[in-house]
């Protein structure tokens, strides 16, 4: 019976900052918070990242139980497979996003028992009172896995917040468009403020708004500055740690623990770089974690890379921020809060479109690979594909070739497997992957000596 | 001056072999790696140095490679069967720029530079359509040998569609076929445009560059050779002994470190060896 499946052991990754081995209390107090506010009849939502409601919800007081982020857990502790054969067995294909089957087959459980599944990872996720989809990047979970959990709570509604960028093209200047898109995003998230108030009874506090929304402003910086500090020799900080230092980006964004910790982390980074300490102690070759979701359970892979005197002094995973100093308008001259966060949402997903427009051929996502291969003087891209998370690779090969074909040949390495489902991965064949593109990278290097 | 001689030994999925070398190939040995041979290692090392009339002491250096290669306790060094087999086509055959080998249990292309080294590579996915074992399935579904394949698909008139892409479902096809009285050949032709199909996509990952090397055990099957040129659109260029190339480039690689190192004055770079029986389990 999968009720009786008990997870795979497994091994505690090492990291390389003090700051990075915080994360994981640090979220379990998170999940902790929304099982007490449960239990104090706090409103509860269910979220994704990167849908710039974090302000709106939290000025609002209303708690945040991020949805992507349990199935993570669930995936890192090597515990899914019993909440995605819940899912398969209740009609479910295998084949869609393992985060929405992990989060379906948990909510089906939960449900059914009126109470937690057993032995739920650090507690469970708790029943939700709102549910806040979204309609960006063509992720179909985020319009979808909230309709389809209805099918468990029917009596939770969802308000799906549409939240559109304007498309790249290379002959254009998205700037004749930008207002409207605004405009419309504007309007998605005022509806989203009255379906709150109407669904939770908790009112706007539009002043707390504005002041979140300034150390949003802030702490994007913050963490801007704090990871181009990364592009130190050698580089104190690698991609490993950076997908423990992802849960203050995307899960604690508009509070002030989040910039309190970058706040630590990048005195931290600077007291390592004054002291050339690395992430490795002999580093040999610099790698950039070029695109896809990690296999949460085996981030060890990175200390494997790690054993190679591999180095990942930058990712494009989970780096959804800006400094906002960097955009071609002042965000601090706009006075409402819903405005600020429509235009900071614009002017993010639109921040590679000049510099693509200037190299023939280029495309934004490329664009932002090659300055940092040469921001962070990297080797050698590594990326993975998620055979579950359609939307995040489907353009990472061509991304890769596009890169090679305007820029320049480096040493690639494909990796494959899953975000949750640890059935779709095999250690020794990643490892055999690992060992043979370390060779690749030698044999680049000891050519160019 | 003592000649030197070096070992190359690659543990693959399905065979082991073993080369011994000096400026050529003195012994050469290949024997299947199954449950049982894969404590045995030392043997085939052992065979082959009878072959060479060598007791092991005077091998100057030995490399392992392949899958069983960190389990090679009279190894001196362990490297990848990428970088052995780039090395291994890059000495046999000196014009390829690309290598496909077709392995027991995996398949990989390699993009090789004007030195013969690895520049880029890809390897199938963890599924094993497109490697050995998709036609080593379909040969026992078939009742024939497996190395009667290849001259079987030549008498074929044309070909059937094998659909299925996982080995599992295209031995129930085959078996099909074969009930509805399709001819053998017709079938075993239609299983080489199988894999040949779904290694060409994979292969398709890097830009292929002429010439193209075949190596492992899918480079002796004739009738996969035809049905791969046939969708590269050239003909491929093949090794005496396809399965000996991981090994001779182990064997050459380890003959490369050891001239490294004399030129460097650097002491050579090796762990005690033991010739003694190994697992693939325990070191």
């Amino acid at each position: 019976m999968t009720e009786e499946k008990k997870p795979e052991e497994k091994k505690k990754r090492k990291t390389a900052t003090e700051a990075a081995a915080k994360i994981g209390p640090m979220v379990k107090a998170m999940i902790a918070d929304v099982l007490q506010a449960r239990k104090e009849g706090k409103p509860i939502a269910y979220t994704f990242i990167c849908c710039c409601y974090d302000e709106i919800v939290r000025a609002m007081d209303i708690v945040p139980a991020w949805t992507e982020n349990y199935a993570g857990i669930c995936g890192a502790k090597r515990d899914a497979q019993r909440f995605l054969e819940r899912a398969e067995s209740e009609g479910f294909s295998r084949s869609l996003c393992t985060y929405a089957l992990c989060g379906l087959g948990f909510d089906a459980w939960r449900e059914q028992l009126g109470e937690m599944p057993p032995d739920a990872p650090w507690g469970g996720q708790a029943r939700p009172d709102v549910m806040l989809g979204s309609g960006q990047i063509l992720c179909d979970p985020r319009n979808k896995w909230y309709q389809a959990a209805q099918h468990y709570i029917p009596d939770v509604p969802v308000y799906a917040v549409g939240l559109p960028w304007p498309p790249y093209e290379s002959d254009y200047d998205y700037r004749e468009v930008q207002d409207y898109y605004v405009k419309y995003i504007v309007e998605e998230l005022r509806g989203l403020v009255a379906f709150l108030e109407r669904h939770t009874g908790r009112k706007m506090d539009w002043d707390r708004l504005s002041e979140l929304v300034d150390l949003t402003d802030r702490t994007w910086n913050l963490i801007w500055e704090t990871y181009e500090l990364r592009r130190a020799i050698p580089s104190p900080m690698g991609t490993g740690d950076a997908m423990n230092t992802m849960v203050p980006i995307v899960f604690m964004m508009a509070t002030q623990q989040a910039y309190d910790f970058f706040k630590e982390l990048n005195e931290e980074l600077r007291h390592k770089i004054a002291n050339k300490e690395g992430e490795v102690p002999d580093e040999k070759y610099r790698l950039m974690w070029g695109g896809g979701l990690p296999a949460w359970f085996a981030l060890n892979d990175f200390n494997y890379f790690n054993s190679k005197g591999a180095v990942f002094p930058v990712e494009t995973t989970y780096r959804t921020v800006e400094a906002v100093y960097n955009f071609d308008i002042d965000l601090s001259k706009i006075s409402d809060p819903l405005e600020h966060i429509a235009w900071r949402w614009v002017k993010f997903w639109t921040y590679w479109y000049d510099k693509a427009r200037k190299r023939p051929g280029s495309h934004p996502d490329v664009e932002r690979l090659i300055q940092y291969i040469e921001d962070y003087k990297i080797d050698g891209i590594v990326m993975h594909e998620a055979f579950s998370c359609r939307t995040w690779h489907v353009g990472l090969i061509w991304q890769l070739n596009r890169l090679k074909k305007i820029y320049r040949d480096i040493p690639s390495l494909i990796l494959e497997s899953d975000i949750v489902d640890i059935s779709s991965y095999n250690e020794a064949d990643t490892r055999a992957r690992i060992d043979a593109f370390i060779d690749t990278l030698e044999a680049v290097k000891s050519k160019g000596k | 001056m003592k000649s030197q001689y070096f070992a190359g030994v690659d543990i693959g999925s399905t065979m082991t072999k073993v080369v011994i070398m000096n400026r050529a190939m003195l012994a050469s040995v290949i024997g299947p790696t199954g449950p049982e041979h894969r404590k045995l290692a030392n043997r085939v090392m052992e065979e082959a140095l009878a072959q060479a009339s060598l007791p092991f002491d005077d091998i100057t250096y030995v490399v392992a490679t392949g899958y069983g290669r960190i389990n090679v306790p009279f190894a001196d060094k362990q490297i990848t069967e990428i970088s052995c087999h780039a090395r291994g086509v890059s000495y046999l055959l000196p014009r390829a720029r690309t290598v496909i080998d077709i392995g027991g249990q995996d398949c990989k292309a390699i993009k090789l530079n004007d030195n013969g080294r690895v520049v880029e590579f890809v390897m199938n996915d963890k599924c094993a359509a497109g490697t050995g074992r998709f036609l080593e399935v379909a040969a026992e579904g078939l009742g024939i040998k497996l190395e009667d394949m290849g001259r079987l698909s030549l008498e074929a008139k044309s070909k059937v569609e094998i659909g299925s892409t996982c080995t599992v479902f295209a031995a129930q096809e085959v078996v099909a076929k074969l009930s509805e009285g399709v001819p053998l050949p017709e079938i075993i032709a239609g299983l080489h445009e199988a894999i040949a199909a779904r290694i060409h996509s994979m292969v398709g990952r890097l830009k292929i560059e002429r010439e193209v090397a075949l190596t492992g055990g899918g480079a002796k099957n004739i009738g996969l050779v035809k049905a791969l040129e046939a969708k590269l659109g050239f003909p491929v260029l093949l090794p005496p002994e396809p399965l000996l190339t991981g090994a001779i480039g182990a064997a050459l690689l380890g003959k490369d470190i050891v001239k490294q190192a004399a030129a460097s004055g650097t002491p050579l770079p090796r762990s005690e060896r033991r010739l003694q029986e190994v697992t693939l389990f325990t070191r």
